[in-house]
C-alpha cells in the first residue's frame, strides 16, 4: 500500500489529532518536554500541524528526551557530532525500533516495488564492518536491509571494484536492482564504471555540499547519470536521525522532496516563525508520527527549505526543497564562547577521506547565497537544490534500520551489534 | 628610521626601506646575544607573520634579538606617548568612525590627557622626576618584555593592553589571532602610517604578530615532560634535521597537548601578580622537540598578558614563563544587571529610554559574549513591582534594540531558543518569552541558578531579589561586572563589602559595562606593567 496518498488537506486532517495526542503524551511521559510546553505556555487545543509547538532540534544534542522508562529503552542512536559537539540521542523503545524500518521501507516501496531488488552499493564493504560503525555505515547498513544479493562497488582499498559490477550486472542487469550510495560517492565513482545501468534504480542521500563545490546541482547530476550509465530513475532523500525512519523522497522526475503520509513539512519565516507560503524560503519544520518514544514529531531543523508545490506533482502533497543548512551562530566576546578559541576556524570531519564530510555536521562558515531562482516547474530536470550548499551535505545519513543490539549497548551510529 | 643609534648587525634593511622593515632571512647563526639561556636554537621554532611595525614573516628568535637590542624606554616615554596620542588621532578619524564606531571609545582611550591619568602620569615632559615614575624612596621602571595573548574575537582589545604596557615603557609582543577581524585591520593599518611620524624607537620596541597554532598530529608522540619541549636542538641536530623540522617540530607546539600529556610538566604558575612561577627544568638532554612561538615567547618574556576564555589561559598556561616572571590572566568572566523595579516604574519616559538604550549597547554591542555584558536582571522590590517593571522593561529594550538597528540573525535566532528551551528543559526556568528574535526573556525559578555561560546575542535571565544585599548569595568568584539602576553607592558599596573579594570587580552604572579602565578585573594594569625600584 502506497504511503503517497494524501493531499495537503487529507494530511492535515490526519495527522494533526495523532500529533496532538503525541504532543500530550511527550508532555507528560518527558518531563524536561513538558517543562519547555510550561515554560512556553502552549497548550491545546491545536487545529493545525503548524499550531503544534515545534522543538530545536538540536535539543537532542543538549538533552536527554525521552518519554518512556529506562529500562524500556531498546535503543539508543547517536548521530556523528562535529567536533566539540554533543551528538544527538535518540531513545527507542521496541515498537519504535520495530516501526522505523518498516516504515521507510513502505516509502520507498513507491520506488522499488514490493520485492526485494539485487543491490549495489556504492560504498566499501568495510564500511559496514568498522569496529565502530559511524554513521556512513550505519545507513549503508539499514539500507541493505532493503535489498538482496549485496555488491558492493569499491573494494577494500576505496578503489573501483569493475569485476564485481560487472558480474553483478551479468546477473541481474536485466531486472530492476536497486543501487544504493551517498550522493558525493555516486558521482565520483558510478560514472566512471562505463557500464549500463539503465535498469537500476538510485537511491542516494547526504547531500550536495560537496557537489556544490565542483559546481554540480541536480540537474547536472541527474542529466550526467542517464548520459553516461543510463540511469534515469534516481530518486534523492532527505532525513535525519532525530526522526529516524521518515524520509522525505524525491519524485522521479527530480522536482523535489515528497512527504509520506504520515509526515509533513512546514517552513517557516525566520523572523515572524509563522508558516511561509509555497516559494518563500524558510526554516524547515519536519513533523513525523513516528517518534512515539520521544518528542521528536515535531522538530524545527535548522536547515532551510522552500516549498515548490503542494498536490501539485506526480504525487500528492507539498513537494519542497532543502537550500542549505544554517550558519552555526557565532558571537564576539572576549571568551571562548564558540568553538575552539585557538583551534582554526574549520571544524575537523570525519576520519574518512572521502565519505566523513558527508556525515560530519560540519558547520558552513557562511549563510546560503541565494535561494533558487526559478520555480522548478520551469524545467522538469531543474535543480531544487543546485544553489549552493545543501543542508543535508551536513546531515549524516539517517540510519535506516540499525543492527538490532540489546538494550543498553548501542552507542555509535546506531547500534554496535 | 635616522636617529636609531644601535644598528643590529644581524639584519638589512630591504630597498626602500623606512627602517623598519627587515629582511626575515638572517641566517640564525649569527644571532647569540639573545638565547635565553638554553644552547642553540633551531631555525624552526617558528615564523611569526608581523603585522606591526612591518609585514612579513620573522623566525621568533630573530624578533626577539630586534626586540632586545632596541633602546629602551622609560615610564611614560614622550616617544611613545606622542606615537598613541597620534594613533588615538587617527583612530577618531570620521572616516574610520563611520567605518568602525566601535574605534571611536579607543581613540577616545588614546588622548594624551586619557593616556596620562590612564598610567598615573605627572602632566609635562619630564615623567622621571616626580610622581608615579619616580616618587620618594620609589623608582617605577618598566617590566621588561610583554607577551600580550590577544582574544580571537574583540578586536580592540589588544591596543587597551599594548597601548598601557608600551605607555609604561615595555618592550612588547602582541600574538593576535590571525582570525581577527575588519577593526583589527584598521588598527593596525592607522598604526603602520602613524609610524611615519613616530620616533623609531617605537618600531624598535612593538611588534605585533600572529601565528597559526600548530595541531600535533599523533599527540601520543609528543608526550614527553614539558620541559624538553622547551629543549631546542643543537648545531649538529639542525644540520641533520634542518628538513624535517618545518614539517614536523611545527607540530609539537601550542595546543598539541592534552592536559593529560603535560601531566608530568611541572607546576604551572599560579594566576596574579604576586604569584612566582616555578622555574623551567629544562637541563635535560633529548632530541628536542623544536617549541613555537607561545613556548619561546614565553619563555623570554618578563610577564605574561592573557586575554581570552578560560581554555586559552589553560592552554597558554602549559608553555613555562621564565622564574622571575609573571602570569596576568582575564578569563571567562561573567556580568550581570541589578534594577531597582520602583525606580524604573518612578523613572521618566526619558530615564527609561536612556537605561534602556545604555542596557542594549552593554549587551549586544559584542554579541552579549563580551564577559561585562549582562546575562541575568537581577529586578529589586515586591513581586508584583518586580513583575510590572521587568514587562515595562523588555518593551523598551526592544524599542532601543530597533532604534539602534540592531537585529539578530536565523542562526542566533535558532541559538537562542535552544538555550532558552534548555533552560526550561533544565527546570531553572519557569517561563521563556521572545520579543521577535531579537529579545529572550528567561523568567528563572530562583536567584540562584543564574546561568553564566552565554545563551545567544539578547537572552536575558531575570530574577528577582527582595533586596540587594540577598546578591551576595548569588555572586561567585567569575562574576566581574553588576550594572545597576535605582541603587545609592552607599548600598553598592556595601555589597561590594559584603561579597568581600568573593566575586565582582566592578559596579558600574547600566550602560558603562563595556568602558575599558585601566583598572580592570580589580587589577591595576599599569601598575602590574611596571616594577618599583627602591632607592633610599
Amino acid at each position: 500500500m502506497s504511503v503517497f496518498t494524501l493531499t495537503a488537506d487529507d494530511r492535515e486532517w490526519a495527522l494533526v489529532p495523532r500529533l496532538a495526542e503525541l504532543t500530550e503524551r511527550h508532555r507528560h511521559a518527558c518531563p524536561p518536554y513538558g517543562r519547555i510546553l510550561a515554560a512556553i505556555g502552549s497548550h491545546g487545543p491545536y487545529e493545525r500541524v503548524a499550531d503544534l509547538p515545534w522543538l530545536p532540534v538540536r535539543m537532542f544534542k543538549t538533552h536527554e528526551l525521552r518519554s518512556v522508562p529506562k529500562e524500556e529503552v531498546f535503543r539508543v542512536l547517536t548521530s556523528s557530532g562535529t567536533t566539540g559537539q554533543r551528538p544527538s540521542r535518540v531513545h527507542l523503545d521496541r515498537h519504535a525500533a520495530a516501526a522505523q524500518p518498516r516504515m521507510l521501507a513502505a516509502t520507498l516501496r513507491e520506488v522499488l516495488g514490493e520485492r526485494r531488488l539485487p543491490m549495489l552499493i556504492v560504498d566499501t564493504r568495510s564500511v559496514v564492518r568498522a569496529a565502530t560503525l559511524s554513521a556512513r555505515g550505519a545507513g549503508v547498513l539499514g539500507m541493505m536491509n532493503l535489498g538482496r544479493d549485496h555488491t558492493f562497488v569499491l573494494d577494500d582499498g576505496g578503489e573501483v571494484d569493475a569485476a564485481a559490477v560487472q558480474a553483478f550486472l551479468a546477473r541481474h542487469g536485466g531486472r530492476p536492482f536497486l543501487i544504493f550510495g551517498f550522493t558525493y560517492m555516486v558521482w565520483l565513482h558510478l560514472r566512471e564504471l562505463g557500464l549500463d545501468l539503465s535498469r537500476g534504480v538510485l537511491i542516494h542521500s547526504g547531500g550536495w555540499k560537496k557537489l556544490a563545490e565542483r559546481a554540480v546541482d541536480a540537474a547536472e547530476f541527474r542529466g550526467r547519470l542517464a548520459s553516461e550509465c543510463g540511469l534515469t530513475r534516481i530518486h534523492d532523500f532527505y532525513g535525519m536521525v532525530e526522526q529516524i525512519g521518515t524520509i522525505f523522497l524525491e519524485g522521479p522526475e527530480g522536482d523535489g522532496l515528497y512527504c509520506p503520509d504520515f509526515a509533513d513539512v512546514v517552513i517557516r519565516d525566520p523572523e515572524t516563525w509563522e508558516e511561509a507560503p509555497p516559494g518563500v524560503p524558510g526554516l524547515i519544520e519536519v513533523v513525523s508520527t513516528l517518534p512515539t518514544s520521544y518528542p521528536g514529531h515535531v522538530l524545527l531543523t535548522e536547515d532551510l527549505g522552500v516549498i515548490h508545490g503542494v498536490d501539485d506533482g506526480i504525487w500528492p502533497g507539498k513537494r519542497f526543497s532543502v537550500l542549505g543548512r544554517l550558519p552555526r551562530a557565532e558571537a564576539r566576546g572576549c571568551s571562548d564562547t564558540m568553538g575552539a578559541p585557538t583551534g582554526g576556524a574549520s571544524d575537523a570531519i570525519m576520519g574518512d577521506s572521502w565519505g566523513g564530510s558527508m556525515v560530519a555536521r560540519t558547520p558552513p562558515q557562511a549563510p546560503p547565497q541565494t535561494p533558487p531562482q526559478a520555480p522548478p516547474q520551469a524545467s522538469p530536470q531543474a535543480s531544487p537544490q543546485a544553489n549552493g550548499r545543501d543542508a543535508a551535505a551536513d546531515r549524516p545519513m539517517p540510519p535506516t534500520s540499525p543492527r538490532t543490539s540489546e538494550r543498553g549497548d548501542a552507542t555509535d551510529g546506531t547500534a554496535a551489534a | 628610521m635616522t636617529g636609531d643609534a644601535d644598528p643590529t648587525p644581524a639584519r638589512a634593511p630591504e630597498e626602500g626601506s623606512d627602517g623598519v622593515r627587515y629582511r626575515s632571512e638572517q641566517g640564525a647563526g649569527s644571532r647569540s646575544r639573545f638565547d635565553g639561556g638554553a644552547g642553540a636554537r633551531s631555525l624552526s621554532e617558528g615564523a611569526v607573520d608581523v603585522r606591526f611595525p612591518f609585514e612579513g614573516a620573522v623566525g621568533v628568535w630573530e624578533l626577539l634579538d630586534d626586540m632586545a637590542a632596541a633602546p629602551r624606554l622609560v615610564v611614560g616615554d614622550e616617544r611613545m606617548r606622542a606615537f598613541l596620542e597620534d594613533v588615538g588621532r587617527r583612530l577618531r578619524a570620521p572616516e574610520v568612525a563611520r567605518r568602525h564606531p566601535e574605534l571611536a571609545s579607543l581613540g577616545f582611550f588614546l588622548r594624551r590627557s586619557e593616556l596620562e591619568r590612564a598610567a598615573g602620569l605627572p602632566r609635562g615632559d619630564e615623567p622621571r622626576q616626580t610622581g608615579a615614575a619616580g616618587a620618594g624612596e620609589f623608582l617605577r621602571v618598566p617590566r621588561g618584555l610583554v607577551f600580550h595573548v590577544a582574544p580571537a574575537n574583540v578586536d580592540t582589545v589588544f591596543v587597551y593592553s599594548w597601548a598601557l604596557s608600551a605607555l609604561m615603557g615595555n618592550r612588547n609582543v602582541v600574538r593576535l589571532s590571525a582570525r581577527a577581524g575588519g577593526a583589527a585591520e584598521a588598527i593596525l593599518d592607522i598604526m603602520r602610517q602613524a609610524l611615519d611620524d613616530a620616533d623609531p624607537v617605537v618600531a624598535r620596541t612593538q611588534r605585533i604578530v600572529s601565528y597559526e597554532h600548530h595541531r600535533a598530529a599523533p599527540r601520543k608522540s609528543h608526550a614527553e615532560p614539558f620541559s624538553k619541549q622547551l629543549e631546542r636542538p643543537t648545531a649538529a641536530d639542525q644540520a641533520l634535521d634542518h628538513r624535517q623540522t618545518d614539517s614536523t617540530n611545527h607540530a609539537s607546539v601550542d595546543h598539541s597537548q592534552s592536559d593529560h600529556d603535560r601531566h608530568d610538566s611541572g607546576k604551572q604558575p599560579r594566576t596574579g601578580s604576586v604569584s612566582h612561577p616555578q622555574p623551567v627544568a629544562s637541563t635535560a638532554p633529548g632530541p628536542g622537540n623544536a617549541a613555537g612561538p607561545t613556548a619561546v615567547l614565553s619563555a623570554a618574556c618578563d610577564l605574561r598578558v592573557i586575554w581570552g576564555g578560560d581554555r586559552t589561559v589553560n592552554e597558554i598556561r602549559r608553555h613555562p614563563l621564565a622564574p622571575h616572571a609573571l602570569d596576568l590572566a582575564f578569563p571567562d568572566r561573567s556580568s550581570f544587571a541589578v534594577i531597582r523595579a520602583r525606580a524604573w516604574l518612578e523613572a521618566t519616559p526619558a530615564t527609561r529610554e536612556a537605561v534602556a538604550d545604555g542596557f542594549a549597547v552593554d549587551a549586544y554591542w559584542f554579541d552579549q559574549a563580551a564577559c561585562s555584558s549582562p546575562g541575568t536582571v537581577f529586578w529589586v522590590g515586591s513581586p508584583t513591582e518586580c513583575h510590572v517593571a521587568r514587562d515595562g522593561f523588555a518593551a523598551c529594550l526592544a524599542e532601543a534594540v530597533a532604534r539602534r538597528g540592531w537585529t539578530v540573525d536565523t542562526a542566533m535566532a535558532v541559538e537562542k531558543r535552544v538555550a532558552a528551551y534548555g533552560l526550561a528543559a533544565d527546570g531553572v526556568a519557569d517561563a521563556v518569552e521572545f520579543r521577535g528574535n531579537v529579545l529572550a526573556q528567561v523568567i528563572l525559578t530562583t536567584p540562584g541558578v543564574a546561568p553564566r555561560r552565554w545563551l545567544g546575542t539578547g537572552t536575558f535571565a531575570h530574577a528577582r531579589l527582595s533586596s540587594l544585599d540577598e546578591l551576595a548569595d548569588v555572586v561567585r568568584r567569575k562574576d566581574q561586572t553588576l550594572t545597576h539602576f535605582g541603587f545609592a553607592r552607599e548600598e553598592l558599596a556595601g555589597l561590594a563589602r559584603a561579597l568581600g573579594g568573593r566575586g565582582l570587580d566592578r559596579i558600574v552604572p547600566i550602560g558603562k559595562a563595556l568602558g575599558f579602565h585601566r583598572v580592570w578585573d580589580g587589577v591595576d594594569l599599569p601598575a602590574e606593567f611596571s616594577r618599583l625600584v627602591t632607592i633610599q
